[in-house]
């Protein structure tokens, strides 16, 4: 099993990259949209599914990355690619003004916290129309990179992929765990829970922003309903509730499974998949609240590192 | 401050609403010893615990560690600066196995840092079960864990609240020879009991808490006669 996982992830990997040269377009953009949710439900995993503090405003470090690279690309010229680093970099920014304040709560307060904070980017957003457009939104000038993102959508999704594996393997994932564990007994033992809590928000926001400027590229026109939806914030938590929270390959499991459900049952009925997912939640949460992997590692004391 | 102690505690005193936890309380711990805290429920012993440790924020007074102030430091910088502490309602990381329970709290290197804690489970008989969830743990195996856990951080100075309680005979024994043992090895040690025979059998000196204020302190032997004492305990 140890030499089977390496191969099966190496020729895994080829095959995507080689995937672009067989697919048809809407094949292509239905690989980069998994990527992008693998890479959201991976992100949120980071900071609520190791320290345990839901976040329920995610989909503003998409948002806020859509946007800061939108304005990079439209007024300023650049690149795509270049202008969504930077949108990564202003999601973090963000993360780094709310998450002191917020970080402090606990519980369902950082929930509803988040949740607010969403509302308030957005409603900014919105009010700033000398830079962002307003209500009638940014299009972004059209270009036929859809290959291109696919790449970049695919490494963002394979990056936080790694870091996961990283932390949850080392002695960092355990301190981030103790924050969900018992925050109090974390402190007195030594560790300085409000450093680490903060350091796992800034990570989490870095790829949703990211992410967030690939996407206002790949459809080439935003507006703060588009790139601010809580839906999407409540798909990332689907996800990672499914596939298994805290674990590495749960968030891949979770987004991979839903996004093709999904999909599936979307090109046949319009509306069927938001019943599904309130479906899902409830099943999830009443019959398997550790998610698929959850349950696999309990049932067969299979280690947390999966 | 006294040089030779090395947790000093000067006129403490918090209050939650209308309730004064700890009343204008003073103590002294010289190096090497084990004290003992006792007293009626509510007479503060945890919260002068929680105050020490920066889990409270004190209202009044001071703490000194090492002849430094520590009243008004986070939790995490008192621990780092070498106090550990057990909790009276178990604090085990539950979904961490026993073994990474003990390996979190430490930034030494992984090889010695695994060494120790195998060999801390090892004492406490828990190494078969080092790869399980600590909650699946029994209540007696788990306040072993929360002991070795405070062990692995090397404090100088040792906070148990309640150590024995839930843990059975034999391995009450060992753990009481452990704590001597810490001693020995140049540890003080400040511990809340409720069992007295354990209190008298290995405290040096005893302190007595009653509505928030010490009302005696002394070696065990003298603390059992004290007339106030007997007083808080059994009333007049």
């Amino acid at each position: 099993m140890k030499r089977v996982a390496p191969a099966v992830l190496v020729i895994g990997l080829l095959l995507l990259v080689l995937y672009p040269l067989m697919a048809s377009g809407y094949e292509i953009r239905f690989m980069l949209q998994l990527f992008m949710w693998v890479a959201l439900a991976q992100s949120w995993n980071l900071i609520s599914g190791l320290t345990g503090y839901v976040s329920f405003g995610h989909v503003a470090f998409f948002g806020t990355g859509a946007y800061a690279a939108a304005i990079l690309v439209t007024s300023h010229g650049w690149h795509w690619a270049p202008a969504s680093m930077m949108g990564g970099v202003a999601a973090v920014i963000l993360a780094l003004i709310i998450g002191y304040p917020c970080l402090r709560l606990k519980g369902p307060y950082f929930a509803i916290a988040t949740l607010g904070l969403n509302e308030v980017v957005r409603a900014l957003v919105s009010y700033f129309e000398s830079v962002t457009g307003g209500g009638s939104g940014i299009s972004l000038p059209p270009i036929a990179a859809t290959g291109q993102i696919y790449y970049a959508m695919g490494l963002a999704a394979l990056a936080v992929t790694a870091a996961a594996h990283l932390i949850i393997t080392s002695r960092v994932g355990l301190r981030f765990m103790t924050i969900r564990e018992d925050e109090i007994a974390a402190e007195a033992m030594g560790i300085d829970t409000a450093r680490y809590k903060l350091y796992a928000f800034l990570l989490s926001a870095f790829i949703p922003g990211v992410v967030g400027g690939l996407f206002a590229q790949d459809t080439g026109y935003i507006e703060p309903i588009s790139v601010f939806p809580l839906l999407t914030t409540i798909t990332m938590i689907v996800m990672v509730l499914f596939g298994g929270k805290g674990t590495i390959w749960g968030p891949v499991l979770g987004a991979v499974t839903l996004f093709v459900l999904q999909e599936m049952v979307w090109v046949r009925f319009l509306y069927l998949h938001q019943i599904l997912f309130g479906a899902i939640i409830v099943v999830v949460v009443l019959l398997m609240p550790k998610g698929i992997l959850g349950m696999l590692q309990e049932r067969y004391r299979l280690p947390r590192t999966i | 401050m006294d040089q030779g102690h090395i947790l000093e505690i000067r006129d403490l005193t918090k209050r939650f609403g209308g309730v004064t936890a700890v009343n204008s309380c003073s103590l002294a711990l010289a190096p090497r010893k084990i004290y003992g805290l006792i007293g009626p429920n509510g007479s503060g012993k945890t919260t002068l615990f929680n105050c020490i440790t920066g889990l409270e924020r004190r209202d009044d007074g001071e703490v000194y560690f090492k002849a430094e102030r520590i009243d008004g430091l986070k939790p995490h910088q008192v621990a780092r600066r070498g106090i550990g502490r057990t909790f009276q309602m178990i604090r085990v990381f539950p979904e961490l196995s026993a073994l990474e329970n003990l390996l979190v709290v430490t930034a030494e290197p992984f090889e010695v840092a695994h060494r120790k804690a195998l060999e801390l489970l090892q004492f406490v008989t828990l190494d078969r079960l080092q790869k399980e969830y600590a909650g699946n743990l029994s209540y007696g195996q788990q306040k072993l864990l929360e002991f070795i856990r405070v062990l692995m951080t090397d404090p100088e100075l040792i906070l148990l609240d309640e150590p024995a309680a839930g843990v059975n005979r034999t391995l009450l024994n060992e753990l009481l020879a452990a704590i001597t043992n810490l001693r020995d090895q140049g540890k003080t040690i400040l511990i809340i009991e409720h069992d007295m025979k354990v209190v008298m059998g290995l405290c040096d000196t005893v302190f007595v808490l009653d509505y928030g204020e010490k009302i005696a302190e002394g070696p065990p032997s003298v603390i059992q006669t004290n007339e106030r004492v007997i007083e808080a305990y059994f009333g007049r």
